[in-house]
Order: structure tokens, then C-alpha cells, then sequence
């Protein structure tokens, strides 16, 4: 690992692995893997589960790091978005997490205060602070509960307390109204 | 670009498509590059949300069980890289030249043409398998990804004829090779019906439904 420091950009890291650096791999889990695996956590809500779900992300990147091309998002974001659709699947397609892990009442309302949180911490320079402020409060909270903890359309109804036809038409117009905002 | 995976792409950075309207967006992502922009814009903004996390503790045994993980034969993997950005293409030359193996060569015992064919694509949009359906119910399954099949699981090929009908099983196999399978007795196959491989334990899944991680899946297509 010698010739790689952490100074090196993710972006820079992804082409060294792409030719087969073991140690390009390393340095970037030394400098990803705590946010991959907070990121995953905050969607499966089980620390084994986190620690998986970015297990299976850096093989696939060992595997395909080839793949990533710089003129269609950051590197950062590639990584990002793998975590989420393996945290993400394994939510909705899993017989492997049990049911009651995360539909418990206390489960839920951890997984809405993250949702929350995420939203307050989010610096005010953010376009997107801004954006989802202008969304009404109910909208607001169902897109962040879909967004940032990989909420249902059926779990934010009943955390809600609404119909599913509100929660789901909630939500579609919330990212249609944020997408506009966001232009 | 078509107006109605436009109004999709919020639906899609979301995690709210799955199923056919999934695999149906996720195949126009990959030949329209103004939609896969779209997605790629607001996926960026959005992602602000996920950088908000406190970065988590990250266990000292985490890296060695990824190191584990990685094949010697990734190098070849990713010496290809350059190709395989152009996956697709890549995927459907493969498509063409199985179509001409089979009309040539019949190695494999089926009826010469395929009534559908399916590319199987990954979470991250890499073509991972081709499926090709025959009218005798049999399956034809050509790996284009070496797919990790740790012991005791095994990777099992499920399709949806229709909602009322829902996934049923074609098959399973151990590991990532050219296979054919004897299928299920169902409808002939159509245009746009849902392929997918998943990841079982041995011998398969034991409720007759899909139940691990979805590795790959794609909607058929007919042969011109």
C-alpha cells in the first residue's frame, strides 16, 4: 500500500482499481467504507447487515470499477448508489430481514427521526435544503422517509396515517415539485 | 425520450420501481443517454441526503473478509473495462452471436430459434446473463458475469408469466455456466415478460417464490 495516500481522489482510486491495484481497493475503503456503511445502516437498520451489504459493494467494485465513467457523476456517487440498491434490495426482496426488526413502533420511529435528521443536517448552502423546505410538511416527510431510509409507499401511509393512494401520490408529487425546484 | 420514463425518473432515484416497470426503465436507461442524464442529475442532488450520515465505525475484520472475496480473475475483468463500457453493445453482439451459434450449429439439442430473449442486468445496469426461451418450455441461460455462488446456495432462474400467475421457477444451476434447463409448463413467452436470476439456498428456494437477492433480470424480447 505503499505508494497510495489518502490524498488521492475516489475518482483517481476507481482507475488505478480498474487495472487490478489491490491497494488502490484498500485506500478507497480506508476512506469510503465508514460513509458506505452508515449510509447502508440507515436503510437495513442492522450493523451486520450494513457490514454486507458494503462487503458485496467492494467485491463488485474490484469487479467492475472499469465501468465507472467520470462524464456521468462523481465517483463518490457511483459508490453511493451501489450501496443503496444492494441496502435497498435487501430490504424489499430479503426473507432475510425479519419483519418485526424494523416494522416494531420503536424501529419505525428510529427510522423517521434519521429521516429527519438527514433533512436538518443538510448544510443551508444545499439547493436541496432549500427545496424540500418548500415543500409542504407532509410531503417533505414522505419523500425523506422513502428517500433516506427506504421507506415502502405502505410504511409511510401508516407512519403518516393516511391512505396509500395519499402516501404514494404524496410522494409523487413531492419529487416532481422538488425536481422542478431543483432545475 | 419518452414522456413516460421521464415522469419515472423520480420514482427510479426514489428506490419506488420495481418488478417490470424496474427492469423496463432500467433497459431505456441504458439506450437513452438524455433520460440516464435526468437520473443522474437528480440522483447527485439527492445524494446530499446520504452524505448527511456520521461516517460509522468501520470493524477491523470488514477489509479481510473482502479481500477474501476477490477473484484473481478480476484482473482479466478489468483489463476488459474499456469494452465494457459499452456493455450494451457488448451484450447484444453476444445476443447475435448465439442467434447465429444456434442457427448454425444446434449444439445445444433445442429448436433453432428462441421464441423470446431476455439480457439480464444488474442493480448497476451490467448485462450479467442472457436467457433465451424455447417453445418446449426449455431454457437457455448463457452467464456473462461470474457470478459469486458461495456454498450451499445456488443461483435459481424465475420468470413472470403475469401478475396472476406471479414468479414461477424455470430451474436452478450452481454455477456461473452455459446451461439449459427444463423450465416449467407455462404460456409461451412473451415480449416484455420478466426474467431474473436469484441467489437461494441449496437446493432452492424452499417457499417456490423468489426469495434471496435478486442478482440479474430483464425483460424478454423477440427475435427480429
Amino acid at each position: 500500500m505503499s505508494d497510495i495516500g489518502p490524498a488521492l481522489s475516489p475518482e483517481t482510486l476507481l482507475a488505478r482499481i480498474a487495472r487490478a491495484e489491490r491497494a488502490a481497493l484498500a485506500a478507497l475503503f480506508e476512506s469510503e467504507a465508514g460513509r458506505l456503511l452508515a449510509i447502508a445502516r440507515r436503510i437495513v437498520r442492522r450493523s451486520d447487515l450494513a457490514e454486507e451489504v458494503v462487503q458485496e459493494t467492494f467485491v463488485a467494485i474490484w469487479q467492475r470499477a472499469g465501468q465507472f465513467d467520470p462524464a456521468r457523476g462523481s465517483a463518490r456517487g457511483w459508490l453511493t448508489t451501489m450501496v443503496r440498491n444492494r441496502a435497498l434490495n435487501l430490504l424489499r426482496d430479503g426473507g432475510r430481514l425479519e419483519f418485526h426488526d424494523i416494522t416494531t413502533l420503536e424501529a419505525m420511529q428510529g427510522r423517521e427521526q434519521d429521516a429527519v435528521l438527514a433533512f436538518q443536517t443538510l448544510p443551508d448552502k444545499e439547493g436541496l435544503k432549500h427545496c424540500l423546505g418548500q415543500l409542504d410538511e407532509p410531503k417533505r416527510r414522505a419523500v425523506l422517509l422513502t428517500y433516506v431510509v427506504g421507506m415502502s409507499n405502505g410504511e409511510v401511509a401508516e407512519r403518516l396515517d393516511v391512505p396509500l393512494g395519499t402516501a404514494k401520490s404524496w410522494i409523487r408529487r413531492g419529487i416532481a415539485a422538488l425536481q422542478e425546484c431543483l432545475r | 425520450m419518452s414522456a413516460a420514463f421521464d415522469e419515472q425518473v423520480g420514482d427510479y432515484v426514489l428506490g419506488m420501481l420495481d418488478g417490470a416497470e424496474l427492469a423496463a426503465f432500467e433497459v431505456a436507461l441504458e439506450r437513452d443517454p438524455e433520460l440516464a442524464g435526468r437520473v443522474e442529475a437528480l440522483r447527485g442532488r439527492m445524494q446530499a441526503l446520504d452524505d448527511t450520515v456520521v461516517p460509522a465505525p468501520v470493524p477491523s475484520a470488514l477489509w479481510g473478509r473482502i479481500e477474501a472475496e476477490l477473484q484473481p480473475a478480476a484482473v482479466a475483468v478489468a483489463r476488459r473495462a474499456p469494452l465494457r463500457q459499452q456493455s450494451w453493445l457488448l451484450a447484444a453482439s453476444i445476443v447475435i452471436a448465439a442467434g447465429i451459434g444456434f442457427v448454425a450449429g444446434q449444439q445445444f439439442g433445442q429448436p433453432p430459434r428462441p421464441v423470446v430473449i431476455a439480457v439480464l442486468v444488474s442493480d448497476d445496469a451490467i448485462p450479467g446473463a442472457i436467457v433465451e426461451a424455447f417453445a418446449n418450455n426449455s431454457v437457455h441461460i448463457v452467464p456473462l458475469e461470474a457470478f459469486d455462488v458461495p456454498s450451499g446456495k445456488v443461483l435459481e432462474v424465475w420468470t413472470k408469466p403475469n401478475e396472476e400467475i406471479g414468479p414461477v421457477s424455470l430451474g436452478r444451476f450452481a454455477r456461473s455456466e452455459e446451461i439449459v434447463l427444463d423450465g416449467a409448463t407455462l404460456p409461451l413467452p412473451q415480449a416484455g415478460q420478466l426474467y431474473e436470476i436469484t441467489l437461494e439456498d441449496a437446493p432452492g428456494s424452499p417457499t417456490g417464490k423468489p426469495t434471496g437477492p435478486i442478482l440479474v433480470k430483464g425483460l424478454a424480447r423477440s427475435p427480429i
